[in-house]
């Protein structure tokens, strides 16, 4: 359940972004979590609940975008969706890759009442 | 009037962690102390494979621990028994080793002689993945009597792991585990992963993997030389 650490950390994020703003209610937290990290999204859920009870946070909802593994090929620099996460090339079929994107986890944006 | 708006925020959720760990890393690299995080599942046998690290590498390095446990010191005793610097991290109930719970305990080690420190974390092989402890790599340890779908189940960490040592192989007859099928998923996920088949039990296969990580420790300790 490494879901509520994690959440510690959207509660921070809020936290910090709100002190700048005047805010009566937040109504949706927007998040991307990328395939390719062990984040759970009921797990998630859960934890924010937890996390948002008597804060101004209380009652809103929670939006997850689940992000697919995206790759790059080192040698040929093709782009490619990692499917059943083979991480090989499928133009020059060569095996060093770097992942741009399936590894987020990030609080995208807060939809609030001012 | 109320006024509905959005705020982009673009925050990393794990930023706080990831910033404590490149201090973390700055600290390791300046003491040119080659620090690795060991991962895997309960049963899988880091600490028995860390003992057998450091029956060999012991003699020609200096080594320390950082145990990583829920609730007791059992794999630190076991450790102590070595006699090299040990401490335990007890996570109260957390289900892995962040960057934080290691900065507070660097304090009680000496730095300037140090050559190796292995962190055993938390006996997991899903959340420890998600977490940066300033480590030069990590190590995923999983034994062969756990079955050969644990890679495809559980990719992450074996994306994220530099090296993979595949445990008790001398039960791989015992068990329905087809070891093909387990290091075929395994470079499917990391085609740039090391593999070492060993038995801590027999000894079997030990040797490449001390001599290779032997190498690793060599190789830091000159870049600072």
């Amino acid at each position: 359940m490494h879901e509520m650490a994690l959440m510690g950390g959207v509660f921070e994020a809020i936290t910090s972004t709100l002190a700048q703003y005047e805010v009566k209610k937040v109504n949706l937290v927007k998040l991307k979590i990328g395939k390719l990290t062990n984040a759970e999204p009921d797990a998630l859920q859960m934890a924010f609940e937890a996390y948002a009870k008597g804060t101004i946070c209380e009652g809103a909802q929670l939006q997850i975008e689940l992000v697919p593994v995206k790759a790059r090929c080192k040698s040929c620099q093709a782009e490619f969706d990692v499917d059943e996460l083979a991480f090989v090339c499928p133009v020059c079929e060569g095996l060093g890759v770097e992942i741009i994107q399936g590894e987020e986890l990030l609080l995208e944006s807060l939809e609030v009442e001012q | 009037m109320s006024l509905q708006r959005e705020i982009p925020v673009m925050a990393n959720l794990l930023q706080s962690n990831d910033f404590q760990a490149e201090i973390n890393r700055k600290h390791f690299q300046k003491h040119n102390c080659l620090t690795i995080n060991l991962i895997g599942s309960p049963g899988a046998g880091k600490t028995t494979l860390l003992e057998r690290t450091i029956a060999v590498l012991k003699s020609k390095h200096n080594l320390a621990v950082i145990e990583g446990d829920i609730f007791t010191s059992k794999d630190a005793e076991r450790i102590a028994q070595h006699d090299i610097p040990v401490v335990q991290i007890n996570t109260g109930g957390g289900c892995h080793l962040d960057s934080k719970m290691v900065e507070k305990v660097l304090p009680q080690f000496q730095w300037d002689n140090l050559d190796l420190m292995i962190i055993e974390n938390v006996g997991n092989l899903v959340c420890p993945a998600d977490f940066d402890l300033g480590e030069d790599f990590k190590v995923v340890v999983l034994s062969v009597v756990e079955g050969d779908d644990k890679p495809s189940k559980y990719p992450v960490i074996f994306r994220n792991s530099k090296v993979a040592v595949l445990n008790k192989m001398d039960l791989l007859g015992l068990v329905e585990t087809d070891l093909g099928v387990m290091k075929e998923d395994i470079l499917k996920i990391n085609p740039e992963i090391k593999i070492f088949e060993v038995s801590c039990r027999t000894g079997e296969g030990l040797e490449d993997w001390t001599n290779w990580l032997d190498d690793q420790v060599r190789k830091t300790k000159e870049r600072g030389a």
